[in-house]
């Protein structure tokens, strides 16, 4: 019975962390269509620059917040205007955006290999092997600030998209940017704040990934995968539908480790893809994301 | 009396049969006339693989427009089954060759059969993670795939670097005629049509679940083939190198930089990468990734075709028009091998004509 406390506990925590790193990936192909390979090279240099900070300057991860995510939109921006913007959009433009993503991300590895060598790193604070004991489960108290902080960023995202007005115009060009245009909505500038904002999304993934594993400059391949069968699982609909995907990619993982060899707890998110992709090709909850 | 126009199939031309026989046959005789050291006849077998295995990805990711990247699964199942079978039964290596490449196949159709309803990125990103959890659950297959350790061949019974030379050869021509049969019969119209817009190509009967299948279950074949070669070749396999993520994406890299969806483009690229793998990389290993990401970046920006896409700018340039479905020669000379040659360079444009 413990146990299955402690696990339960440990599935909703990871849920906290793989919702904010969904997220971004979700957003991005809302509304622009696009697949951002780039996602997983995002997410790698996030945590890198959370190393950089706190191992020559001794910031603190979490106060490195304010550093890596307006960095990581900088960059989104960077690379939405300087590539991105010369691609079609949409169905078609989907395997070339596709492609020339994929290539940015080997080049960030390329880069991250060169600076940092392929050596794995981990960030190792005062408190990383704290934990606090609730009703006999013992928590670990990363992984506590990690969720509260993902659960944070889902509550941010939800305001902002539904109750502000430029939330409201990244949801109108989601659905007909044509008709954005006529009513005066500037789509050119909505798509980079979204690819922005999906960037810096997966940079602050990043970040939280990187107060709780080690990582090295081929990290991101897998976040990139489960966020992928986030959206999938979830729908793109709702910050709602990607918490519930996240919390059942979670569950299945944590739980499978009772039945399972270690090793192959990365592949069940793989598996539980083909699963939907075959019985529920419209997402777990409906929401059709496949065309 | 008929002339060989009418004789051939209506998707063969005469140009094309003779251009392929004649590249075939400089190709088979090239190191009995030429000499050449034992190095480079080695390595030009081995392109004769990738040429192969670029070409067999191409079937689908370019004809069908689903770009995989997880083609290092079936190359991984092809090598593995095809030494357990030349290891257990000592069989000639043809015949596990064959075996290693139907089972790939048979894979390939396991999962690719619920995934290729997914369109364009969507089943992109699934054959990632595809091609991942084979990588996991082979490389803890101890039995069957030695784990870390890898798998050695037998030394007796095999066959010997010098002749791969010719199987390489004969595999590398197979894959040429069969991609030409793709795209020139009705199947190519289907897989052009499927494409071009799936729903359409579903209301004037061409059953895009069909033909998905049919090209990812040759295409795997194929690869699964190109595997088993690879494993005759070094003799040794371990499953990091043949299921690893760099595997799928190297054939992306021929094909994209080739030319995607051309048949002269993959065959380029696969030379093209042989080369840099061999000259470049080897001095440069730590700008391996950098620079295939820098190639694609440019390619997908200014030259969607890649580099038989830009052959073409050249020889328009140049004064040349392609006259209808012959095109000789002209792009394709020896240098670049043989389905150069056989290849028309007919590099239609499948890529940029798609809607926006």
């Amino acid at each position: 019975m413990d146990q299955f406390l402690s696990l339960v506990v440990s599935a909703v925590l990871l849920a906290g962390l793989y919702a904010a790193m969904a997220y971004g990936l979700g957003l991005i192909y809302g509304v622009l269509r696009i697949v951002n390979l780039a996602h997983g090279g995002v997410i790698m240099a996030g945590a890198y620059t959370t190393w950089v900070l706190f191992t020559r300057f001794g910031i603190d991860p979490y106060l490195a917040i304010p550093i890596v995510v307006p960095l990581a939109f900088l960059f989104g921006v960077a690379l939405y205007k300087g590539l991105v913007r010369f691609l079609p959009r949409g169905a078609a433009g989907g395997v070339q955006s596709l492609l020339l993503l994929f290539g940015v991300w080997l080049v960030m590895q390329n880069v991250a290999y060169l600076l940092f060598s392929g050596n794995d790193q981990a960030i190792r604070t005062s408190y990383s092997t704290r934990g606090l004991s609730l009703l006999g489960v013992i928590i670990p108290l990363n992984r506590l600030v990690v969720f509260v902080i993902g659960l944070l960023t889902l509550a941010v995202l939800h305001v902002l998209l539904t109750r502000t007005y430029f939330g409201k115009a990244i949801r109108a060009v989601a659905q007909n940017p044509d008709s954005c245009t006529l009513v005066g909505i500037d789509v050119e500038r909505i798509y980079t704040v979204t690819f922005a904002l999906g960037t810096a999304l997966a940079g602050l993934a990043g970040l939280l990934l990187s107060t709780l594993f080690a990582f090295n400059p081929s990290a991101g391949a897998v976040e990139l995968l489960k966020s992928f069968v986030i959206v999938v699982l979830g729908g793109l609909g709702s910050v709602v539908g990607i918490a519930l995907g996240a919390l059942v990619l979670a569950t299945v993982e944590v739980f499978s480790i009772l039945v399972l060899p270690s090793f192959l707890t990365s592949a069940v998110g793989f598996v539980l893809l083909v699963l939907v992709l075959v019985f529920r090709p419209g997402g777990l909850f409906g929401q059709r994301v496949l065309s | 009396m008929r002339t060989l126009r009418q004789r051939l199939p209506e998707w063969l031309t005469p140009w094309a049969l003779v251009a392929f026989l004649g590249g075939l046959g400089a190709l088979y005789v090239a190191p009995l006339v030429l000499g050449t050291g034992a190095y480079l006849h080695n390595l030009m077998g081995l392109t004769f693989m990738f040429v192969a295995g670029a070409l067999a990805w191409n079937w689908v990711g370019g004809y069908v427009g689903q770009i995989s990247f997880g083609h290092a699964a079936m190359f991984g199942v092809g090598g593995f089954v095809s030494a357990r079978i030349l290891l257990a039964t000592g069989m000639p290596f043809v015949v596990g060759w064959i075996v290693g490449g139907l089972v790939a196949g048979l894979f390939a159709l396991l999962w690719g059969h619920p995934t290729l309803r997914l369109r364009g990125p969507y089943f992109a990103i699934a054959t990632i993670g595809v091609g991942e959890a084979t990588r996991l659950i082979m490389t803890y297959w101890e039995p069957f795939t030695g784990g870390a350790s890898g798998v050695s061949l037998p030394i007796q019974g095999g066959v010997n670097k010098y002749s791969l030379y010719w199987y390489g050869l004969y595999f590398m021509a197979a894959a040429v005629a069969v991609s030409y049969y793709l795209r020139k019969s009705r199947i190519g119209l289907g897989l052009l049509a499927i494409k071009s817009d799936v729903e359409a190509a579903g209301d004037v009967g061409v059953s895009a679940t069909y033909y998905q299948d049919l090209m990812l279950f040759l295409s795997g074949t194929f690869v699964g083939i190109a595997g088993a070669f690879y494993a005759s070749y070094f003799s040794f396999i371990e499953p990091g190198d043949m299921f690893g993520f760099q595997r799928s994406i190297s054939f992306v890299l021929m094909t994209v930089i080739g030319g995607i969806g051309t048949i002269l483009g993959p065959a380029l690229g696969a030379v093209i990468f042989v080369i840099l793998q061999e000259f470049l990389i080897a001095s440069y290993p730590e700008l391996y990734l950098g620079m295939y990401g820098g190639l694609i970046i440019l390619i997908i920006l200014f030259e969607p075709l890649g580099l038989s896409g830009l052959l073409v700018r050249i020889a328009r340039r140049a004064g040349y028009r392609p006259r209808g479905q012959v095109a000789g020669g002209g792009v394709g000379s020896a240098a670049a091998g043989g389905p150069a040659a056989t290849s028309e360079a007919e590099t239609t444009p499948h890529m940029v004509e798609e809607k926006t």
